[in-house]
């Protein structure tokens, strides 16, 4: 019976130990890194200032073409790096309301693929990237390779996004656009 | 003479202010966000590895992760409409799985290493979906962009959450040859 109760007492303990190197690993193997490198990013868009990033949103809201890459890629990426989430997304402020939805879902697509490299920009949810990234690194492997495509795809992949989800809002505005003309001559 | 020295004094001033302040607000970040979410992350990798809970994980889920179809079906599973709401908050749901795949499959093996690549977008399709409105209403969206913005998103992520998965396996081709 004791020999139970002590059993059960070691592999309990245990788990929390286990947990507790776990979290060891992490803090001395991230934490300082982290420090600094949010130190030094924040202390860099501070000197660079936000108000440059708002010069740029003028730009975009412009209707062509030319500038869909500077709407879905470029702009979302400057908020998103200088203003961090969730604070990106006031940048839709000075975007035509019928953009503002595909810029919305361009920008908070692109708050995890710089984590890897900067992870300033969401700090909060790092563990989308770090819970994955640590498994390469219990390889042996280096995260970088990973972290640079990551940052890479996902700037294809806010694009693309930005430009469906601006296609999608312009058919189901029109749809309504006629709704309420039906229903007002009805 | 004596206004150089003055400029030069305030330039340095407001330099190093502005490093102190960073530093600052580097320390609240980490204190506040980063080091609760890594004691519950030990927490749950620690309840794993001990229990050995981790492998079953493992080989349940490894035809899933382990596959570029399997990832689709994550990832479209993750993009209906009423549920990427629900998974989306604070990617607590996205972090969990992402920390499980990582120390499980990644880590023992189970799947190639460049699985990583698509693996990172096929957990995460559902992100921003909880926040649509909060996020239009920063930009200062009327009412009616919002009524219209949060399926427009919605049915968006439906299609463009698959071929954020696809892209990025057809990028990982040369990533960590020989695992």
């Amino acid at each position: 019976m004791l020999d139970g109760l002590v059993w059960l007492a070691e592999h309990f303990i245990g788990m929390f130990q286990q947990g507790g190197q776990v979290f060891t690993s992490l803090v001395t193997g991230i934490v300082p890194l982290l420090i600094i490198l949010l130190t030094g990013v924040n202390a860099l868009v501070v000197l660079i200032g936000t108000e440059r990033i708002e010069r740029v949103g003028e730009w975009a809201a412009r209707d062509g073409l030319i500038f869909y890459p500077i709407r879905y890629l470029v702009f979302p990426v400057l908020a998103v790096f200088f203003l961090t989430n969730p604070m990106a997304y006031t940048m839709g402020r000075f975007l035509p309301e019928k953009y503002k939805p595909a810029f919305y879902d361009a920008a908070v697509s692109y708050v995890h693929p710089p984590l890897g490299i900067f992870p300033h920009i969401n700090p909060g949810e790092l563990f989308v990237w770090l819970g994955i990234a640590t498994g390469i690194e219990t390889l042996g492997l280096s995260v970088v390779p990973l972290a640079v495509r990551y940052l890479l795809i996902g700037m294809v992949v806010i694009f693309i996004r930005g430009i469906v989800t601006e296609r999608i809002t312009a058919i189901m505005w029109a749809r309504e656009g006629t709704k309420t003309a039906a229903a007002a001559t009805a | 003479m004596r206004s150089f020295i003055t400029n030069l004094g305030r330039s340095v001033g407001k330099v190093v202010g502005v490093l102190y302040q960073a530093g600052r607000e580097s320390i609240d970040q980490v204190l506040k966000n980063i080091l609760p979410f890594m004691a519950f992350i030990a927490l749950v990798i620690g309840i794993i590895l001990y229990t050995g809970i981790g492998d079953w994980i493992a080989n349940l889920i490894a035809p899933l992760a382990g596959s570029l179809v399997g990832m689709l079906i994550i990832s479209i599973i993750c993009a209906i409409p009423i549920l990427s709401p629900l998974l989306g908050p604070g990617a607590v749901i996205a972090q969990v799985v992402g920390t499980l795949l990582g120390s499980t499959l990644i880590a023992n093996g189970s799947i190639p290493a460049r699985y990583a690549l698509p693996a990172l977008f096929a957990i995460n399709p559902q992100v921003g979906c909880d926040f649509i409105p909060v996020g239009l209403a920063l930009g200062e969206a009327e009412p009616e962009t919002v009524e219209i913005g949060v399926p427009a998103v919605l049915f968006s992520r439906m299609i463009t959450g698959p071929i954020a998965v696809v892209l990025a396996y057809l990028a990982s081709f040369g990533l960590y040859p020989g695992y």
